[in-house]
């Protein structure tokens, strides 16, 4: 050793220090990286578990809508899922959100079942516009919540006269009724040049070269808006949540009639509830929302006609 | 032989006196960092508990103001032309707690009880005494649960006196708590 002076002469103290500092420093890295994701993912589970809360005052009662919109301090990405799994499918959104630059994804998924969602797959900002609206088939069954991010633009044209209202009463700063801009996403009524197109004759929204199809009555356009905000996944996944609700409640409203039966009220309903429960359950995508429609359309006449004992 | 013996034992006891010493502070280090960490932890995980409880109760008292409006508890129409809010059907949501199994999971809280105000009673809701009882326990999940939140409403039904069908509604409080997950 004494003749090797050129060699590193390093004591095992500091060999045995270095060593033992390095698996500390390796140990705390580690450890705070684990702290730090465990953190984000806790901050979009609060944060989607707040957005499922602030969902609930949208609940519509007499009036038709309701608008609200919701503000996240940074840059966030709502995944919007939906499956049909169980009595009434789930809900289901999780959230990324940027850090330093970087989309951190969690695995975090926030589910509800009593929620219908319709938006994009993926909607990304940091304020986001929410409305919604009543659905009735031929009774409420749900409130449609539509969430579109304030950064896109939906300019609508040659829009029905009661689009037109509808829309402006909503207030939002990214629906545009007249001069359209570049970037805007188009809707056109009536011709078939846009980014959406709305067919009334045949009732469908082509977008991407799809088609989803809505039902509508005249004063209610619901499925239509829910067409022209999402995507095809969500809009089919969402509108079977809904048939899957109606044949529920349908179920709800036959053993009501033979409560108020008893009562002394007519029972005329019960065969046309039972025939809506089952199609409605058994409906395999929007294209055959029209068929459903005609057992709801005659349900509702029937129950209008109830002057003494209406079902709802 | 003894000579060197006797020289190497010192330096090695030294030695490994360093190193003892220097396993004993690597340890104390060691158990310093993981008792901060443990500290927090504990805070973190404490806040967490706290926020899940208080978005729960939350989630429960926004739930309880708009329940009344749902469809499976609203009147609708039913009792008069003008729709009426915070209005629960007794005929329909009667039958609500006998598919009650489908329903478990679907607002997301572990108890819903609608009691009448007046007259003040004890007397369970089923469908052989309907509607002459007092407390309607419509979700009852058998976990601990955290305070109710309430909401008062009107809960109507249809009546006859065996000539005439008409509507009554009387005051009652429709109670939700959610289950307590922490």
């Amino acid at each position: 050793m004494k003749n090797n002076r050129g060699a590193l002469e390093i004591s095992f103290g500091w060999l045995f220090a270095i060593i033992a500092g390095i698996v500390v420093i390796f140990l705390a890295i580690y450890l705070s990286s684990k702290l730090i994701g465990n953190q984000q993912e806790s901050i979009s589970a609060e944060t989607g578990t707040e957005i499922e809360s602030l969902l609930n005052p949208l609940e519509t009662s007499f009036e038709s809508s309701q608008t609200t919109s919701i503000t996240i301090p940074t840059e966030t990405r709502i995944n919007n899922k939906c499956n049909t799994i169980g009595e009434f499918g789930e809900q289901l959104i999780q959230l990324d959100q940027k850090s330093f630059n970087k989309w951190v994804e969690t695995d975090v998924n926030v589910n509800f079942h009593n929620k219908y969602l319709f938006s994009n797959s993926e909607i990304t900002g940091k304020k986001f516009y929410i409305f919604s609206k009543s659905f009735n088939f031929p009774f409420k069954v749900a409130d449609l919540i539509y969430i579109i991010p304030a950064t896109d633009r939906y300019c609508f044209v040659n829009a029905p006269s009661k689009i037109i209202k509808e829309l402006s009463e909503l207030n939002q700063s990214n629906l545009i009724l007249e001069d359209c801009e570049d970037g805007d996403i188009k809707v056109c009524f009536g011709t078939s040049k846009c980014d959406i197109n709305v067919d009334f004759t045949s009732n469908f929204v082509k977008k991407n070269n799809t088609k989803l199809y809505f039902t509508d009555d005249e004063d209610s356009m619901n499925l239509m808006y829910a067409a022209i905000f999402s995507d095809k996944a969500v809009y089919e996944c969402q509108v079977k949540r809904l048939m899957m609700r109606t044949g529920k409640i349908s179920s709800l409203y036959l053993n009501k009639e033979i409560v108020i039966h008893e009562k002394g009220c007519e029972d005329n309903l019960g065969g046309d509830l039972g025939t809506l429960s089952e199609l409605a359950e058994n409906l395999n995508g929007s294209i055959e929302l029209e068929s459903v429609k005609i057992s709801a359309d005659n349900i509702k006449i029937k129950n209008s006609a109830r002057t003494e004992c209406p079902l709802w | 032989m003894s000579f060197m013996v006797n020289k190497i034992f010192p330096e090695n006891c030294k030695a490994q006196m360093k190193i003892q010493q220097m396993v004993f502070m690597i340890i104390a280090i060691t158990i310093l960092f993981v008792l901060v960490g443990l500290f927090f932890l504990s805070i973190s995980f404490s806040n967490l508990k706290k926020t899940a409880t208080n978005l729960a109760e939350e989630s429960s008292k926004l739930l309880v103001s708009k329940l009344a409006n749902s469809p499976e508890f609203s009147c609708g129409n039913a009792f008069g032309t003008i729709s009426q809010s915070n209005c629960i059907d007794f005929d329909k949501i009667i039958g609500l707690k006998e598919e009650i199994e489908s329903y478990s999971d679907f607002w997301g809280v572990a108890k819903i009880e609608i009691r009448k105000i007046y007259p003040n009673g004890s007397r369970l809701c089923n469908e052989a005494n309907y509607p002459d009882c007092e407390i309607l326990k419509i979700l009852d999940k058998d976990v601990k649960t955290l305070s109710y939140s309430s909401n008062f409403v009107s809960l109507c039904r249809k009546e006859s006196d065996g000539k005439i069908i008409y509507n009554k509604c009387e005051l009652a409080l429709l109670m939700v708590a959610s289950g307590d997950k922490t």
